[in-house]
């Protein structure tokens, strides 16, 4: 899940609090609900457009559909308003990604999230991953999820005001990946700090689907690539 | 069950030579080495793609044992590399059963 503005409470609610649509009895109309419409709609257009021409998502797509999860935009993908500055999620619960259509309003912006809930809803399909229960394994997927995503590219850091070159890609790895345990779970940051420096090299050095880091559109070529060509790849080893 | 006789699938390297050459020209470029530098901070060698391609077009002239091994050496190592750090979770025989179920519409997904 993505990063959030602090928010206190007093119980664990496992970040759906951040989503409060998702837990909703009733749809609400009027004129708000009208200029959420709006929303809807451009978020619903810019997701489709995402899935159709982002060369991260289309490739975690296919690896997905390959492992028996495929995901459809109307089953998996939801569109919904947020709290704070939450960009989406991935609701392990429905098995679906949820997109802030209050929060994110570019184009690049849904696709870096888009990429960033499809390594999760990745992780979800082909391994065990506790997300309610085990800290680690949440830790883990968010490591991934930042490092994989585009979440920490050069420009992106740049565009933070982050000026970081020797190896700050892990830096960022490392400290968005605590931001989003600490969105998501009531955990004090030393806790959620000792758990990501538990699992880091585990799950850094972990670059499934892409063998690599994707620092751009020809690195997830090459992953495309190798994955098309995985059959031989084993056979021959 | 039988196994048919000698029906063993020949061997070839793992990649073909046209991907060893392209891994090796793009290990090099400016971008990759920049951002290699970014997240890991050291500077790259490329050296083992070139080899690689060397053993590879080898192969592909003598089907020379060597080069059969090297290549299989080398991309062992590979896979090795990324297989240095034990799982923190346990991998999927199949997918996950609720993947498919249908949403519970009586809560609204879509606001």
């Amino acid at each position: 899940m993505e990063q959030s503005g602090e928010q206190q409470r007093s119980d664990e609610d496992y970040g759906y609090g951040l989503f409060p649509k998702r837990k909703e009895a009733k749809y609400k109309k009027g004129s708000v609900g009208e200029s959420l419409f709006t929303f809807h709609n451009k978020c619903q257009l810019m997701l489709h457009f995402a899935l159709e021409t982002s060369p991260y998502a289309k490739f975690l797509l296919g690896v997905m559909k390959q492992s028996g999860c495929t995901a459809y935009q109307d089953r998996h993908f939801s569109c919904e308003d947020c709290d704070g500055t939450v960009s989406g999620g991935f609701d392990a619960a429905t098995s679906q990604i949820v997109l802030c259509q209050n929060n994110v309003h570019r184009q690049s912006h849904m696709n870096r999230v888009v990429t960033h809930e499809l390594i999760h809803a990745f992780d979800h399909c082909r391994a065990h991953v506790d997300w309610f229960n085990n800290l680690k394994h949440l830790a883990c997927s968010e490591i991934r999820a930042a490092n994989l995503s585009g979440d920490c590219s050069f420009g992106n850091e740049l565009s933070r005001f982050n000026f970081g070159f020797k190896r700050h890609h892990q830096e960022c790895v490392r400290d968005r990946a605590l931001r989003s345990v600490l969105a998501v779970r009531k955990v004090t940051p030393e806790e959620a700090k000792k758990v990501v420096d538990e699992v880091f090299d585990s799950c850094f050095n972990d670059l499934a689907p892409f063998g690599r880091i994707p620092h751009s559109k020809n690195d997830v070529k090459f992953a495309s690539r190798d994955f098309q060509n995985r059959d031989r790849y084993y056979g021959n080893l | 069950m039988t196994a048919a006789a000698g029906a063993a699938v020949a061997w070839r390297p793992p990649r073909s030579c046209e991907d060893y050459w392209s891994e090796w020209k793009h290990c090099k470029s400016l971008w990759n080495r920049f951002h290699h530098y970014y997240a890991f901070g050291t500077s790259l060698t490329c050296r083992q793609w070139k080899a690689d391609y060397e053993a590879c077009r080898e192969w592909e002239k003598e089907s020379s044992a060597e080069a059969k091994e090297l290549l299989q050496q080398s991309e062992r190592a590979r896979v090795a590399e990324q297989n240095k750090f034990a799982p923190v979770w346990q991998l999927r025989q199949k997918p996950p059963d609720d993947w498919y179920l249908p949403l519970d519409h009586s809560k609204p997904q879509d606001s």
